[in-house]
């Protein structure tokens, strides 16, 4: 199989990973419940893995780093934890509905949202989003690259606005993290959600948040967390006041053995990379008859996916034929990116979209341009 | 299949209906495979994956359904858009 849906999940993952779970599996007591050598081994790993994630994000302090399951429960904690009824927030039409859906629920909790509109290349107008903010807007929440154009939002640019309204500024980089520079404080982030197994190349079942000193999240759930055990309230302090319950040591442990690996190939490398497989890709699929691509593709810096669409087929048929016919692994339909298919007008049938990942090949893109253009000639 | 070939499709509210009637068809000896669902037939209740069905295991399917009470949105036809060159290989 040749796997182009590395948006959803890079399936193909670094050796040392899979090995650091299995060593876990065998050795991994549980981070911060006793003593012993294995609760210990865990709490080591579970910290290390903490301070690996703030140096890669700019986040200033490495037990501001907080686990969750993925992004979804990350932006969850982020945005229920600061945004309250009648809070001002503003999002775009750009984003997953991970983002999306917290925010409708807040908002018919009394919350007031406004959308910044994308344009049909799937671009958002910064002067639309200055125009929204105003007194009282508590937060900024958006994504880093659309999951769907990969398109990347100028963030620096957004947390300045933020930054000088008095606004948050929260980011969900679901498809960055990993896959191009982040740096918190230089961005100006307030919060940063991320998921460890796309660009991080981690397992899925890990990710979290990393929140920049001074910024206050009420937990949305509460219990066990081995320490301070007989109040009645959950700690104050980062990370355990956001971590009830055993964490995921297992997959951070996978998690931390892939940012190891990240920072011994550089993220420098794994951009070009990734970059030129989807140029390629980009440069011979755009000029088919038959075949339209949807995007911003003058950005200089985006995320490595082609979303496209093959005369007037439904996307899942071609989806489908791509797998049953090419052994080539897409993912059509909708993307739980509702807003940004209704920017694009690609509602009715979805997009076909083809995501690029350091495991990728040149002979893999090119085999996929030749499935795509047998599908373009009908 | 070729184009214009009515293709079957069994439509869910979510992937855990689908795959337990997948299991239970596939027991049943009947020819079903999980295929990503159609935009245009997808409607509102019914999510992302489908089972594609011979035009002659529809009935066989419908049986299958009703005597496990299996939970299902919707049976529902299209005709194919794509010539398949899945025979290129023989």
């Amino acid at each position: 199989m040749i796997y182009l849906d590395n948006a959803a999940t890079t399936l193909h993952k670094p050796p040392q990973v899979m090995d650091a779970v299995v060593r876990a599996m065998t050795a991994m007591g549980n981070a911060a419940r006793g003593a012993h050598g294995g609760a210990l081994e865990a709490a080591r790993t579970v910290y290390n893995t903490r301070v690996k994630l703030a140096r890669l994000f700019g986040c200033p302090r490495p037990d501001h780093v907080i686990f969750t399951a993925n992004s979804t429960e990350a932006l969850n904690i982020a945005i229920s934890g600061l945004i309250r009824p009648g809070d001002h927030v503003i999002t775009t039409d750009c984003e997953h509905n991970s983002v999306l859906r917290p925010l409708y629920r807040l908002e018919e909790g009394g919350a007031a949202l406004d959308v910044v509109p994308a344009d049909q290349l799937g671009r958002v107008a910064y002067e639309d989003l200055e125009a929204l903010l105003r007194p009282g807007t508590r937060a900024v929440v958006c994504t880093h690259a659309s999951n769907l154009t990969g398109n990347v939002l100028d963030i620096a640019r957004i947390g300045e606005m933020a930054r000088r309204r008095g606004a948050l500024l929260i980011v969900d980089a679901s498809q960055t993290a990993g896959a191009l520079p982040i740096d918190m404080e230089a961005m100006g982030i307030d919060v940063l959600c991320f998921t460890g197994h796309k660009g991080l190349m981690g397992p899925q079942g890990t990710g979290g948040l990393c929140v920049r000193p001074g910024v206050e999240i009420e937990p949305w759930k509460v219990g066990g967390s081995g320490v301070h055990s007989y109040d009645r309230r959950q700690p104050r302090e980062y990370p355990t006041r956001l971590e009830a319950g055993t964490l995921n040591g297992h997959g951070i442990a996978g998690l931390s053995a892939a940012l190891d690996f990240l920072q011994e190939v550089g993220l420098e490398a794994i951009e070009a990379k990734e970059r030129a497989l989807m140029d390629r890709f980009y440069q011979a699929v755009s000029a088919m008859d038959g075949v339209t691509v949807y995007g911003d593709f003058s950005q200089a810096r985006r995320s490595a996916i082609v979303s496209l669409n093959i005369r007037d087929y439904d996307s899942a048929a071609v989806s489908d034929e791509l797998s049953e016919t090419y052994g080539i692994a897409t993912r059509p339909g909708a993307h739980c990116a509702p807003r940004m298919h209704q920017a694009l007008g690609t509602t009715d049938r979805g997009a076909v979209r083809f995501s690029f990942s350091w495991f990728n090949t040149q002979e893999e893109v090119d085999e996929a341009i030749r499935a795509v253009g047998q599908l373009a000639e009908g | 299949m070729a184009e214009g070939d009515l293709r079957w499709y069994i439509l869910f509210a979510n992937y855990e209906q689908g795959l337990a009637l997948h299991g239970l068809l596939s027991d049943a000896g009947i020819k079903n495979r999980i295929a990503p669902a159609p935009r245009a037939i997808q409607g509102e209740l019914s999510c992302g994956m489908s089972l594609l069905l011979e035009p002659d295991a529809v009935e066989a399917a419908r049986r299958c359904i009703e005597e496990h009470h299996a939970e299902y949105h919707d049976i529902v036809p299209l005709a194919g858009q794509i010539r398949s060159r899945r025979d290129k290989y023989c």
